[in-house]
């Protein structure tokens, strides 16, 4: 009895909850490609060397090997892109929209999705001003470092989420300077 | 019969009664998650676990670039619930355990109902085959054909199935039979 008892607690424990949108696509777009009035979605399929390249740089494989950034336009000026990109925790997955200037530095990152058990570490970590650590940062230049930044004065949860955002705008890092201007369409 | 649910101490009755109300509240609540992650058609099955997988299985050659535009409605559009390998792993790692469980404790149900053993053996079968039948329809869904998302629909409707037929029989054996004690 004693184990059915362990197993049940353990298996509840484990339960992935299911996924909340906590922003909006559209909203994150309007945020991070601001005035933009025109999109491209530039869809990169990387060779099995390419995706190997960036899984030993990050430890991440894009699903299905198919990067996508938004570019975005005002009249003929480009505005910057965006990638959303998904990190997969031990409490389900996050999505992390990163934007990036036409300099191609971080404009902003906005945490969109999380699962309902994070939803809460999130916001906290987001009120400690968690993405201001992430403004530009550059690809190939100082490692993101939002979980130590606000570690002082956000809870430990709220600190680990942190990390695993830290995670996704490495990713987008790693993929934009990688991938967005040196492959031609 | 040694347990029988129809003469068993009303302690026991509503040990029972309580375990299936607390399985048939999550059970509503997990087809209301089916309905809004998955869905119940095969077709929708199908597009949650099969995924563009299926469609572009290796990697190009060179890497490849494709552009096309986009307007802001395009990022509104909802989105696919998409399951892919890595997270149908964690499902089946979380979800086979717990169903496993929930199985057992409606088979112990099961052994206490005045069935005929072959009706028994049936049910307890039905019960332990649902979730082998749900979690091997993702699975095939995913590497072999989304034609096999018609597998995961029946282990669903299994698992409801027999959960009514078990919550049936036991309710009326054990609060509304001439043969009770």
């Amino acid at each position: 009895m004693s184990f059915l008892i362990r197993a049940t607690a353990i298996a509840a424990l484990l339960h992935i909850t299911p996924v909340v949108v906590l922003v909006k696509r559209p909203a994150a777009v309007q945020t991070l490609l601001p005035g933009a009035d025109a999109y491209v979605a530039r869809e990169v399929h990387l060779s099995a060397t390419d995706a190997h390249r960036l899984h030993e740089g990050v430890d991440w494989s894009p699903e299905d090997g198919v990067l996508v950034f938004y570019g975005g336009t005002a009249g003929s000026t480009s505005v910057g892109a965006l990638e959303f990109v998904r990190v997969d925790t031990p409490h389900g997955p996050i999505e992390v929209a990163v934007g990036f200037t036409p300099q191609g530095a971080v404009r902003g990152v906005v945490v969109t999705k999380a699962t309902i058990e994070m939803k809460p570490w999130v916001l906290e970590a987001v009120a400690a001003g968690l993405t201001d650590y992430y403004r530009g940062l550059k690809p190939g230049g100082e490692a993101p470092r939002g979980a130590a930044g606000i570690a002082s004065r956000a809870g430990n949860l709220a600190t680990y989420v942190a990390g695993e955002v830290d995670k996704g705008v490495a990713r987008a890092l790693a993929a934009y300077g990688a991938f967005y201007n040196h492959v031609r369409a | 019969m040694l347990y029988d649910l129809r003469r068993a101490d009303i302690r026991i009755k509503w040990l029972v009664t309580g375990l299936l109300a607390t399985l048939g509240l999550s059970y509503v609540f997990g087809a209301v998650m089916v309905a809004l992650y998955a869905g119940f058609t095969p077709q929708r099955v199908a597009a949650t676990y099969a995924g563009p997988e299926m469609s572009m299985a290796m990697p190009p050659e060179t890497t490849v670039v494709v552009q096309r535009p986009m307007a802001m409605a395009d990022f509104a559009k909802p989105e696919v619930h998409t399951v892919d390998s890595a997270l149908l792993i964690q499902d089946t790692h979380v979800h086979v355990p717990m169903y496993g469980l929930i199985a057992a404790a409606l088979g112990v149900v099961v052994v206490g109902l005045s069935v005929s053993r072959r009706w028994a053996l049936g049910l307890i079968v039905l019960l332990f085959a649902a979730p082998w039948l749900d979690f091997a329809g993702m699975w095939l869904t995913k590497f072999a054909s989304p034609r096999f998302a018609i597998v995961t629909l029946a282990g669903g409707w299994a698992m409801g199935v027999a959960y009514l037929i078990v919550t049936a029989l036991a309710i009326h054996q054990m609060w509304l039979s001439r043969e009770r004690s």
